[in-house]
């Protein structure tokens, strides 16, 4: 009987089953790598987040101080609310505007559709950099063409100062991101609209439903994992914004005037790299990471609580 | 193929071996001899720079008989690299130059983590201390000593559009204080063509003040940090400079407007927008480089001063040189230095590519330095700035540089912003409330730093 128990089921056919060191030895490299990279830097990262250091070297045990300080700091608090804004602008702002993109060309035909999803998303081609320095003589005040349109639609803005009147700032950081990523997330909108029972949409027109009903009680629902996803990495790469500030506010360290434009990660490269302090830079990624962490958990849990009902 | 298939484990660790052996195959083909390490590695990260000391260098090597080897590289990643680079141990170049703030950066923590030669000795020994421009050796000096050579001096003008000035009737030789500037500065700046946008200013100032105030808070004599390194720019003198450049920025009478950088000030300029631009030495060049199509229509002036007699310029900017501590020739390597930055044989040439004034004030003599400069209608530069180069204010140097720039920055800001929503009233007790608030950010910065100066590591 125990024999029988502890027999093991037969091997599927066509599926050899290696014995010895042979598979450890090609999973060595992945291995090898994940540990080198990513399992002993995170490791330093949570020691390292207790130490003032001086540089990678020098370092001297402060406890909690790094922690203490960051939430007494005023700038470290000014650069959370800014990222939580744009965080905030990117979900409500930028994510409808990628939505109502993705649903008009959906509506197009297949021509249509594919020159302009490469419209909307080349501006993600070029890189956050390029992008930033671009903007950064757009804005230029009396003679940027985005002063220049403004003036003659709205008739304001010529002499704005996006880069530097610190209650404009945020906006030109908005108004650059959504030129970069409103394609880029309408992609995902566009594929997901794609798999779209058609069968349920006709039914509902039959029905009587209009166009807004059919999206938010047909459509939506039937592509609420995407719209999930995207709202998830939306928040994550909000709270990970860095290069746009840092190359559209270059004259100001990235911070902006008034500290406008400051986010988190900017903080975080400044005290780690421009002061040196890479236990406290260390400090500033758990915080950040803690954050994206929490936001991304409610967001699963809503999105689940959703699903049900 | 049946040995492929037939081989153990599979086709795919085949062919994985197969990519490997050929890539090894490949780096052992290619690969060259590595070239013997020079006698000496110097790095810069300014092109006008590099394109000089290029030309120079082989003199000094036929001379020393010995190998140096040029490198150029972005400011930021050589500063950050370089700092990094000397506290991990790692190989460093024997010399580097580095813009101005950047020392406080190489100078944190204890003295014995500094990685920089402390050249004060030898400067005294070969009685440089006595002939280069005193006040910048402050920009290059931590905890007392000296780290780097200051390759520069530059004291700061206004640059103008002399064509346009001499047209409106203001004669600028009457502009010499701040006052009187802003008096014909008010008439100047208004809406010529009466569409409602006012489209001729007096001067470039930068609405969030950063360079602009801060070249006018070293003329008055105010400072970031004092000599013994605390933070010294919460002062009532800076809080009455907030409120003047406040006035001329966003008042109703303002004679300021910015223009960004780049090609908007050539275009500013050009158009006449605004009238007079900061310059110091180095920009001068730029200006006369980026805007050719105004030669003969610029001149440079003097700052005006603050009050009738007193100082009449600034100082924005610097380059200093360094030498590491890991250098294994430290006397050749401060031959290279001294060579570059004081021969007279070099500097003239070298004035005359970029009108940078070096800080050694024997070459301030060469006839290169007299020589008319068309673009400023004939004014001698090198005169000019050489006149105001014993007035150029110091600048001292701190690990939190950084943090007290972008304070004094963040209390001008609060401040301006509580100006457009309530005027004058109570402004100034705001601004002097901003002010000790950012220096008590900066002091808070700046114990964290104690704290690892003090740890014996």
């Amino acid at each position: 009987m125990s024999g029988k128990i502890s027999q093991r089921p037969p091997r599927p056919p066509g599926r050899p089953r290696y014995k010895g060191k042979a598979p450890y030895l090609f999973l060595s490299p992945y291995i090898v790598l994940t540990a080198a990279f990513f399992a002993v830097p995170f490791i330093n990262a949570i020691v390292l987040a207790f130490y003032e250091t001086n540089g990678p070297r020098s370092r001297a045990f402060v406890g909690l101080d790094n922690f203490i300080f960051l939430f007494s700091d005023s700038t470290f608090r000014q650069a959370l609310f800014n990222t939580t804004l744009f965080a905030f602008v990117s979900v409500f702002i930028q994510l409808p505007l990628s939505m109502a993109l993705a649903l008009l060309l959906n509506s197009g035909g297949d021509k249509v559709k594919g020159f302009f999803r490469l419209v909307f998303f080349s501006p993600n081609l070029v890189g956050q950099v390029l992008v930033g320095i671009l903007f950064s003589v757009l804005f230029t005040p009396r003679y940027g063409l985005v002063n220049r349109v403004f003036q003659i639609v709205l008739h304001w803005g010529l002499e704005a100062r996006w880069l530097s009147d610190p209650r404009l700032i945020m906006a030109a950081i908005v108004l650059t991101s959504l030129w970069l990523w409103v394609g880029f997330n309408m992609i995902y909108f566009l594929a997901a609209l794609q798999t779209v029972d058609k069968t349920l949409q006709e039914a509902a027109r039959i029905d009587g439903a209009s166009p807004w009903q059919i999206f938010w009680h047909v459509t939506l629902p039937s592509m609420r994992h995407v719209v999930v996803f995207v709202v998830i990495m939306s928040v994550i790469g909000s709270y990970q914004l860095f290069e746009l500030p840092l190359t559209l506010l270059s004259e100001s360290y990235g911070f902006g005037a008034n500290n406008a434009g400051l986010t988190l990660i900017t903080y975080l490269n400044y005290m780690a790299f421009r002061s040196g302090d890479l236990g406290l830079g260390s400090a500033v990624g758990w915080v950040v990471a803690v954050i994206i962490f929490t936001i991304s958990l409610i967001q699963i849990r809503l999105g689940r609580i959703a699903e049900e009902d | 193929m049946r040995f492929v298939s037939n081989f153990p484990y599979g086709r795919a660790p085949f062919w994985l071996l197969v990519i490997a052996l050929v890539s090894l195959g490949l780096r052992v083909v290619t690969s060259r001899r590595p070239e013997a390490r020079p006698d000496l590695v110097f790095v810069t990260h300014t092109e006008a720079h590099f394109d000089a000391y290029r030309k120079a260098i082989p003199r000094f090597e036929r001379e020393h008989g010995v190998k140096v080897q040029l490198q150029f590289a972005n400011w930021a990643s050589l500063q950050a690299r370089l700092q990094n680079a000397i506290l991990a141990g790692t190989e460093v170049p024997d010399l580097a130059e580095v813009f101005e703030g950047s020392l406080g950066f190489f100078t944190r923590g204890p003295m014995e983590d500094f990685g920089l030669l402390d050249l004060t000795d030898r400067l005294r020994a070969d009685g440089l201390d006595k002939r280069l421009v005193q006040s910048r050796f402050t920009l290059w000096s931590a905890r007392g000593r000296v780290f780097a050579l200051p390759h520069d001096v530059h004291p700061v003008m206004l640059a103008y559009r002399r064509d346009l000035v001499e047209k409106l009737g203001i004669d600028v030789s009457k502009l010499d204080t701040w006052d009187k500037f802003v008096e014909v500065g008010r008439q100047v700046s208004r809406d010529v063509d009466g569409d409602g946008i006012i489209d001729r200013y007096m001067l470039d100032m930068r609405f969030d003040g950063n360079w602009s105030l801060q070249i006018l808070m070293l003329q008055r004599g105010g400072q970031f940090f004092d000599q013994q390194g605390e933070v010294a720019f919460a002062t009532e003198d800076t809080a009455q400079l907030i409120r003047w450049y406040i006035e001329q920025t966003r008042g109703p009478h303002r004679i300021g407007y910015e223009c960004g950088w780049g090609q908007p000030v050539v275009k500013a300029m050009t158009d006449g927008l605004v009238l007079f631009q900061w310059a110091p030495d180095w920009r001068s060049w730029v200006f006369a480089d980026e805007a050719p199509g105004l030669s003969g229509k610029m001149a440079l002036m003097p700052l005006p001063a603050w009050s009738p007699g007193g100082r009449r310029t600034s100082a924005w900017g610097g380059t200093g040189l360094m030498i590491m501590k890991q250098t294994r020739h430290p006397d050749l390597a401060w031959e290279l230095a001294k060579y570059l930055y004081f021969d007279t044989a070099e500097l003239g040439g070298r004035f005359l590519a970029t009108n940078i004034l070096p800080a050694l004030k024997d070459a301030w003599n060469l006839p290169e330095f007299e020589t008319p400069f068309p673009y400023y209608s004939n004014q001698r530069v090198g005169q000019l700035y050489a006149a105001l180069a014993p007035e150029t204010p110091p600048v001292y140097s701190s690990p939190v540089d950084d943090a007290a720039r972008i304070g004094l920055d963040r209390a001008f800001n609060r401040s301006a912003e509580y100006y457009v929503h309530n005027g004058e009233a109570g402004l100034l007790e705001k601004i002097r409330a901003d002010l000790a608030d950012a220096a008590e950010d900066v002091r808070r910065l700046a114990k964290r730093e104690k704290i690892l100066a003090k740890a014996k590591l």
